[in-house]
């Protein structure tokens, strides 16, 4: 694959941004070299579980309506990394940077679901269904995206994979996808050398069951127990520059990265982060909005380091169930509300801009008065993502009930 | 009934018949009365009806009867539970009233009132230590704020930081078990003066730990200047800390009331997250409570509750009571993480689920709507009438006794003054009629209306259910089709008792409960005799349980051991099998949290899934292999098994004389026998490929084991296993062959078939 996105690397943005931190694969196509050899694509999903408020994290702050709605808990705008004039990031986001600058983020404003629901359980319940208002929808979006992917060689135990206990709603589904909570636990009997009779006694127990459901996840199971052990994951050190903070979203991607380093055939993940349903004392430039961004942040731009090379076949695609009312609230937080922003980050992607048409913050513009209306569906985006960049056309079938016109993508993948 | 049996003697006659006969042991000849069939209905009516056999229990319910035993099982009040007594002894709060949970543990908005003199400090001691923490840390909270906001304005000012409408959650997670982990997001601010304010919320979840943390375990990370502060305070009560281990319990607990409150303080830091059991050796359960109390007041009514679900399924006699007070549970779901409702949910389900758990749906029903657990968790009690006096300000009755003219009151934005649709619409979905039961948005939107004005009254000290009229929607609404007079709070028993008997209910509620018990997908024509009993019998959920547990469909060969048993039912009957005892079940609560299934963590209200393939993920398999291995090698704390008792006439754990007849006792007592041949068979492998230095079946090789497996059952003298040459030994990944010389003892074995396909269904 060549690159034929626009790669915009100016003298001094590379000044800035220092070499060590541009990925070479990068530096190889500015020097127009060709890009590296096996292509798996992969999407990874990053979903904010609580309703994360699009507006205080990316400001427009050039919209006088926005200081007027937010008096205590706006973001200044001598505080906000300006990133085109009008939006700007909340200054926790400072990792996102050189991203942005190095064109591989990009951003889409006044996103999301047109369900009105504003339960946290409905709304996230749909988006990762992939149905809004459609509750009778049993599998998952990215899960059924899986099915008409163009196979690669050898069909991996590791596919699909979600960082956590169990298998999330949006990988639900028929194609198999492993849930992991921790990497050092993926094995039976822990990584004890004497517990391998017992680990192989247990695998031939699942093997020639005639039970079939527990048959085929036993396979499953040890299939992926083996490769893990395979890519020695106990030698793992993250990349240099890539600072994973401390916490559980920070573990999940720095494991996520592992997993997709060890070349076990990631091609679809998803990781979650909670603590952004800030209905009292959201906090402006410092207090819980900012510390919870700067977690996924940190997190963030330390996964992409970590990655590499890597970077370039794969795609991350942030989401939130619904945004928060445009207004402050009467706790100094903000409510459910309805648009909110993604943040798309990826090789492919044609970074280094805000995507979407932006309603405006008039009261007149606002969505049932109160919340920032939507202009773009988070299907468009994701279903770009699914599309070009993992190769499934068949979206009637990964977003069912949707008009999912090529023509109405925002053609963020390059 | 009578007729039944007659049905059901020659059924099961037929199906002893057409039963294959499992391998059974010396029992079988002791009792020649006993057929295989009846073993099996036995069986059957163990695991479906119970959280899983004991040792023992085949037999005395096939000397009660089998029908006989299901009968006595409707009917829990014929079964005394003394022996659950004492295990439920220690936990103290899950005894306690609403109210005085609310007093013993505080919740933060309680701390504030305190704070801003609203009201009194506890006279007792005790309590006065567990209140003057939380201020303490209030108060610090507040004044890390003003520094903040004083070197940066833009920074808001904070009264409190815990929520007043308790909406806020913590969300974890993914997919069925959305839980609560703990979500350290908001407590790795690195640098000084960020606000830990965040860590309120997180640490309400993290820090006593157990009950519904995540893996990841919770350590707040202070920042500098408290640190700071707290070194120098350290050197000063570290000695007066450290001693109290030496004392008496009531030494110790009396030195510790008197101690100063950084004294105090660092005492409670050092039993963080588990931490520290020297300090709690030898204290009554209350005053343990106490001391856990001055880190997470919540998470102490949380994490004994849930320690009380895992005693209660694992000893109790009444099982299927414990089942049903499950499945009502789960049916009429909280989320215990949502603010109060961590107080709220521990007289929820004793006095509200647990009472009607085999009585009438009605009864059932009425008494959830009007619970403080779910008023808040659905948000009804914040839900109020467009049109109501409150969101119009005016007075509910314009005049007053005596002609005069009330005076307006303006809703000053301090009161709630919108309708909120949550429970309206949970309760028409998930409740009664379900999603298919024919009813509108329109019809979600007129019954929010009606129960506008269930509210609690004092929600945050426990108080209960109250009507409110200012609140209450006036006017007719127009609910499914018909016209519902306005009368206040009568209008909501009036749409409870249509819904609790329309014929969707029946046929929703009786669908759910052949999921439960029969079958993921049950056979239709069961749901629609049970459906039918439902509204002859008017609800009455005993009389459908007993259509459910005589018909033939729950007896069917194929329902046996068909469905898949959730963590719960998984840890439970791995417990129950072993005759474990158990002293301390937060370890298995916390097993509950990483298989995914944090007890009462359910967040949406559709509750957990009983359905298999929420449960049969790679993840879960191997936290099922595992735990079974750690249960029977001893290495869960609080558990106690003893394997060489269950392997019978092999005294001691260290690897027996003969490995295949201790694999026999085993398979016997822990799944009565019935094992599969693939099980039994892989199991020798490993015996007898440990008595030489044979291969193991990995990877590569299994096709082929499979085939030679297939062929062999005797148990090979010269090492052969199953067909497979000895010289394929080295494969990459294999282990050293030394470690494979020992033969599994008596704990893996047990282990192994914990771990098995079969035992991981019911």
């Amino acid at each position: 694959m060549s690159i034929t996105r626009r790669v915009f690397l100016r003298n001094s943005a590379l000044a800035v941004v220092g070499t060590a931190a541009v990925p070479s694969f990068l530096a190889r196509a500015a020097m127009g070299a060709a890009a590296p050899g096996t292509r798996t694509r992969r999407l990874v999903v990053i979903f904010q579980r609580g309703a994360a408020d699009g507006l205080n994290i990316v400001v427009p702050h050039a919209e006088p309506q926005y200081y007027a709605m937010r008096p205590s808990i706006n973001i200044p705008r001598k505080a906000v990394l300006d990133l085109d004039g009008f939006f700007g990031l909340h200054p926790s986001l400072e990792p996102f940077q050189p991203l942005w600058q190095q064109r591989q983020l990009a951003i889409v404003h006044a996103a999301g679901s047109p369900d009105p629901n504003r339960s946290h359980f409905d709304a996230q319940d749909f988006m990762e269904s992939g149905t809004p208002g459609v509750k009778s929808t049993e599998d998952g979006w990215l899960n059924r995206a899986l099915r008409n992917l163009p196979a690669p060689p050898q069909k991996s135990a590791f596919e699909a994979i979600a960082m956590g206990p169990s298998i999330p709603r949006i990988l639900a589904g028929l194609e198999p996808a492993i849930a992991i909570n921790n990497i050092n636990d993926f094995a039976v009997g822990g990584r004890n050398p004497k517990a391998s009779p017992v680990a192989n006694t247990f695998e031939a127990m699942y093997d020639h069951s005639l039970d079939t459901v527990m048959h085929g996840t036993g396979e499953e199971t040890f299939d992926a127990v083996k490769m893990l052990k395979a890519a020695d994951p106990s030698q793992y050190k993250p990349a240099p520059g890539a600072d994973y903070p401390k916490g559980r979203f920070g573990d999940s991607l720095r494991q996520l990265a592992q997993l997709i380093k060890a070349n076990l055939g990631v091609q679809v993940a998803f990781a979650d982060i909670g603590g952004w349903d800030h209905h009292v004392n959201e906090g402006a430039t410092e207090g819980q909005i900012a510390n919870v961004l700067h977690d996924f942040s940190q997190s963030l731009a330390a996964f992409w380091t970590d990655l590499g090379d890597l970077g370039e076949d794969t795609v991350v695609v942030t989401m939130s169930e619904f945004g928060r009312t445009a207004r402050e609230n009467g706790n100094r937080g903000t409510d459910h509300g309805h648009a909110n922003v993604m943040f798309v980050l990826g090789g492919p992607v044609k970074g280094g801009k805000v995507y979407g048409r932006w309603p405006g913050l008039d009261q007149s513009q606002l969505y049932e008065g109160r919340d920032l209306a939507l202009t773009t569906d988070f299907r468009q985006v994701l279903g770009e993502a699914v599309a070009r960049h993992m190769g499934n056309k068949n979206l009637g079938t990964v977003f069912p009930g949707y008009d999912n016109q090529p023509g109405k993508f925002l053609r963020l993948l390059g | 009934m009578p007729v039944g049996r007659a049905k059901i003697g020659i059924f099961f006659l037929c199906v002893g018949l057409a039963c294959a006969v499992p391998p059974l042991l010396a029992k079988k000849k002791d009792k020649p009365v006993a057929s295989a069939g009846d073993q099996r209905r036995a069986l059957h009516a163990l695991n479906r009806l119970t959280f899983g056999p004991r040792p023992g229990d085949v037999q005395r319910v096939m000397a009660i009867g089998v029908d006989q035993w299901i009968d006595l099982q409707l009917h829990p009040e014929k079964i005394d539970d003394i022996a659950l007594v004492a295990h439920l002894e220690p936990l103290r709060t899950t005894r306690l009233s609403t109210k005085e949970l609310a007093e013993d543990f505080p919740d933060g908005q309680e701390i504030n009132q305190i704070i801003s003199g609203k009201r009194a400090m506890p006279t007792d001691a005790a309590l006065r230590m567990v209140y003057q923490i939380q201020i303490d840390r209030q108060l610090e909270r507040k004044e890390r704020l003003q520094e903040a906001k004083n070197t940066n304005p833009a920074v808001a000012d904070r009264a409190s930081e815990t929520p007043s409408d308790g909406s806020t959650m913590a969300p974890g997670s993914s997919g069925a078990g959305k839980n609560a982990s703990a979500d350290n997001s908001a407590m790795n601010a690195g640098s000084a003066g960020n606000d830990a304010a965040a860590d309120a919320n997180t640490r309400a979840v993290a820090d006593t730990g157990d009950a519904m943390a995540s893996t990841v375990p919770a350590k707040p990370s202070p920042e500098e200047e408290e640190q700071a502060r707290r070194r120098e305070a350290q050197l000063y009560t570290d000695l007066d800390v450290q001693q109290l281990p030496s004392l008496s319990p009531d030494e110790r607990f009396k030195k510790i009331l008197k101690m100063s409150p950084d004294a105090q303080r660092s005492l409670a830091d050092s039993l963080r997250g588990g931490k520290g059991p020297e300090f709690l050796e030898g204290l009554s359960a209350k005053q343990k409570e106490t001391l856990l109390a001055m880190n997470n007041p919540a998470g102490v009514v949380t994490s004994e509750l849930a320690q009380a679900k895992l005693v209660r399924a694992i000893y109790s006699d009444r099982q299927l009571e414990e089942v049903m007070t499950d499945f009502w549970f789960n049916h009429f779901n909280v989320f215990a993480d949502k603010g109060v409702d961590r107080l709220l949910i521990t007289g929820y389900e004793r006095d509200v689920i647990r009472p009607h758990a085999l009585g009438k749906f009605e009864d059932l029903l009425v008494a959830t709507a009007k619970s403080p657990a779910m008023l808040f968790y659905l948000d009804n009690w914040l839900s109020v009438g467009p049109d109501s006096a409150q969101a119009l300000g005016i007075p509910l009755h314009p005049y007053g006794p005596y002609g005069g003219l009330h005076p307006p009151r303006p809703n000053q934005g301090k009161r709630p003054s919108g309708l909120n649709e949550n429970y309206g619409r949970e309760l028409l979905e998930l409740h009664t009629l379900s999603v298919n039961g024919g009813y509108s948005q329109r019809d979600v939107t007129e019954v929010a209306k009606v129960f506008t004005g269930w509210t609690i009254d004092k929600p945050y000290q426990g108080g209960s259910f109250k009507f409110d009229p200012r609140m209450h929607e006036p006017g007719p609404k127009f609910v499914l089709g018909r016209r519902i007079k306005p009368k206040g709070e009568d209008e909501g028993l009036e749409v409870l008792h249509r819904l609790a008997t329309s014929p969707q209910t029946a046929h929703f509620i009786s669908l759910k409960l052949a999921e439960r018990f029969v079958a993921d997908d049950p056979p239709p024509a069961l749901v629609d005799r049970m459906a039918k009993t439902f509204l002859k019998k008017k609800g009455d959920i005993r009389e459908v349980m007993t259509v459910l547990l005589h018909s033939p469909e729950f007896w069917d060969d194929g329902a046996y051991r068909d469905k898949v048993k959730t963590p719960l039912e998984f840890v439970a009957s791995a417990v129950r099998a072993t005759g474990a005892e158990v002293d301390d079940a937060t370890p298995l609560v916390r097993q509950l949290n990483n298989m995914g299934m944090p007890l009462y963590g359910a967040q949406p209200p559709t509750g957990y899934s009983m359905k298999a393939e929420t449960w049969v993920s790679s993840s879960a398999l191997l936290n099922r292999m595992n735990f079974a291995l750690a249960l029977t090698s001893g290495k869960i704390k609080g558990v106690k098994v003893d394997v060489a008792q269950l392997a019978g006439s092999n005294a001691s754990s260290s690897p027996p004389a003969d490995s295949t007849v201790t694999l026999s006792a085993l398979e016997a007592s822990l799944l009565t026998g019935d094992v599969s041949k693939q099980t039994h068979d892989s199991i020798t492998a490993q015996i007898n490929g440990s008595k030489t230095n044979g291969p193991k079946i990995d990877g590569a090789q299994i096709d082929k084991a499979k085939i030679d497996g297939a062929k062999s059952d005797a148990v090979k003298s010269d090492g052969a296993v199953n067909g497979v040459p000895a010289k394929q030994n080295n494969k990459a990944g294999a282990s050293k062959p030394a470690n494979s010389a020992r033969p599994p003892d008596v704990s893996t074995i047990a282990g192994l078939l914990l771990g098995s396909p079969e035992f991981q269904r019911r």
